[in-house]
């Protein structure tokens, strides 16, 4: 059976890649079906939802669109998410290559480093980046990728350790290949797979933190945010508590849909490297 | 002048704090085109010593002269030049590759990494070797899990004879292999010798196999060397007492002995 049928017949996995195509096509389709400004005023403010059909979901506090917010907010959330989660896998599995491939005085350096980014909690690391250097998108990335990427470097180095000690290493070795090629072309892909199973955990946890920044005001003030979006309704809940349940209700079902589709990716990839 | 020589080597395992000699002051050398075979019990010390001659680990004493130089004081770029003159072909053929790579991949490696053809000149290099070891040019494009264990030797010889070696340490090259390529493959290994005039490191626990293709034999028990000297009258007249115990152990090669006059 091929992974892609082997896929389609969990329906968990179904669902989430549902889930993350409805949430990819709304990034995608933004600026065609709300062009220009999502934060600008489109109509009476805090109207509720299904009452005027130009307005879908009705307006925020301000008279701003909250369909529009929701759709420009699916672009913050998943290029966030996505472009943190990259930069910790990549950070962390490179680290963690060369911190197993290399052992001795360099493998103490990194994994020191790593404890140390370990024990901050990775959200107070973040907040506190942002803070010092200033909200923006890139700023929010490397943040979020901070906190991370101890996770990969560990699962990278504890398989390197073991991928290391293996003949063909030793018969890289042999024909004289430099270190850094035999720890990047020769162990690292070997070593990827446990560190990819990672990914849909991560993606999704950086796109709740994104979320949990934007909510405390440290996202980029320029675009619309899921999180930022929940705080400004939090100020109207009693009267008007769609403003932060629309929004709520889109993360919960992204994180849902990258969690469910990632891990579906992952079981479905992992039968096939058994049978090979 | 002998090709390599080893002289004194020692190599110590630390464990519970006392220092166990894997391998306790071998001597032994060889000459240009000559097969010495490593035997002895498991846990004598065979695979370390290659990969101690592969500097693949750093003994503790002794001296590695290898091509008249000394092999021990290489390092960095130097050593990994060196290399291309002394290479490997290991037990379990699967284990011996990375498992991503293609036979094209494995075998263009080594011709790369030493510089012996130009990017464009290199396809033709890897065909000519996989003709060399008795494969066809086709199989380039395969990826080495798809190809049978016998072939995939085959490739580790051929990536072995690649760069042009004097010496090709061989641990325990056939052992894995059942007995109808065993033979395919040493009758490989016995042309390549004729032609090339390489060197063999045997390493074997099969004293048939060693009789049979060996020159000379090195006996070890318990990381020293028991006994050593011609392969024939070793074997077939063991004095020392591992040796008798490893010959006795064979219960084939009795048979060989009394049908084989010399």
């Amino acid at each position: 059976m091929s992974p892609l049928r082997r896929f389609l017949r969990a329906p968990e996995a179904v669902a989430g890649a549902i889930l993350l195509a409805a949430l990819i096509a709304m990034a995608l389709s933004a600026s065609l079906l709300f062009p220009g400004d999502p934060q600008a005023i489109a109509g009476p403010a805090l109207l509720p939802p299904f009452q005027d059909w130009s307005l879908p979901l009705g307006t925020d506090r301000l008279g701003r669109n909250v369909l529009a917010e929701l759709f420009h907010g699916a672009r913050t959330s998943l290029a966030v998410g996505l472009a943190a989660a990259a930069a910790a896998l990549v950070v962390g599995a490179v680290i963690g290559t060369l911190a197993g491939f290399a052992g001795g005085l360099v493998d103490e350096v990194l994994m020191r480093i790593t404890d140390a980014f370990q024990t901050v909690p990775s959200f107070l690391l973040a907040l506190a980046f942002v803070s010092v250097v200033g909200p923006s998108l890139g700023v929010v990335v490397i943040a979020i990728a901070l906190g991370t990427w101890t996770g990969p470097s560990r699962v990278a180095r504890a398989e390197v350790l073991s991928i290391r000690e293996r003949d063909y290493v030793a018969g890289a070795r042999v024909i004289g290949m430099h270190p850094m090629a035999i720890a990047f072309r020769e162990v690292l892909p070997n070593a990827l797979p446990p560190v990819l199973a990672m990914s849909s955990v991560i993606v999704a946890a950086a796109i709740l933190t994104e979320a949990a920044l934007s909510f405390l005001g440290l996202g980029d003030p320029n675009r619309v945010t899921w999180g930022g979006m929940i705080s400004e309704g939090r100020t109207v809940l009693r009267t008007a508590p769609f403003l932060s349940i629309v929004p709520g209700i889109a993360l919960v079902l992204t994180v849902l849909g990258v969690y469910l589709a990632g891990e579906g990716i992952v079981e479905t990839t992992a039968v096939r490297r058994g049978l090979s | 002048m002998s090709l390599l020589t080893v002289s004194n080597l020692t190599k110590r395992y630390r464990r519970d704090k006392k220092a166990i000699a894997a391998i306790d002051d071998v001597s032994f050398h060889i000459d240009p085109g000559e097969t010495l075979a490593l035997a002895g019990p498991s846990g004598s010390g065979k695979s370390t010593i290659a990969r101690l001659v592969l500097r693949l680990i750093e003994p503790d004493a002794g001296r590695i002269d290898f091509e008249g130089n000394d092999f021990l004081a290489l390092s960095g770029a130097a050593l990994r030049a060196r290399r291309a003159r002394l290479q490997m072909v290991f037990q379990d053929p699967l284990a011996a590759f990375n498992p991503r790579a293609t036979v094209a991949r494995v075998l263009d490696d080594p011709l790369r990494i030493h510089g012996i053809a130009s990017r464009s000149e290199r396809p033709r290099r890897v065909a000519e070797l996989l003709e060399r070891v008795g494969l066809t040019a086709d199989l380039a494009t395969r990826a080495i899990h798809e190809i049978s264990g016998g072939q995939r030797q085959r490739v580790a010889i051929a990536r072995a004879i690649a760069t042009k070696p004097s010496l090709i340490v061989l641990d325990e090259a056939v052992s894995a292999l059942d007995v109808s390529v065993r033979g395919q493959i040493l009758d490989l290994l016995l042309d390549l010798q004729r032609q090339e005039r390489i060197a063999y490191l045997f390493i074997s626990h099969d004293l048939g196999v060693i009789r049979a293709i060996a020159h000379r034999v090195v006996l070890l028990d318990a990381g020293q060397v028991a006994e050593s000297g011609d392969a024939r009258t070793v074997i077939d007249a063991p004095q020392s007492a591992i040796g008798k115990a490893l010959v006795a152990a064979v219960p084939r090669l009795n048979r060989i002995i009394r049908q084989d006059p010399t």
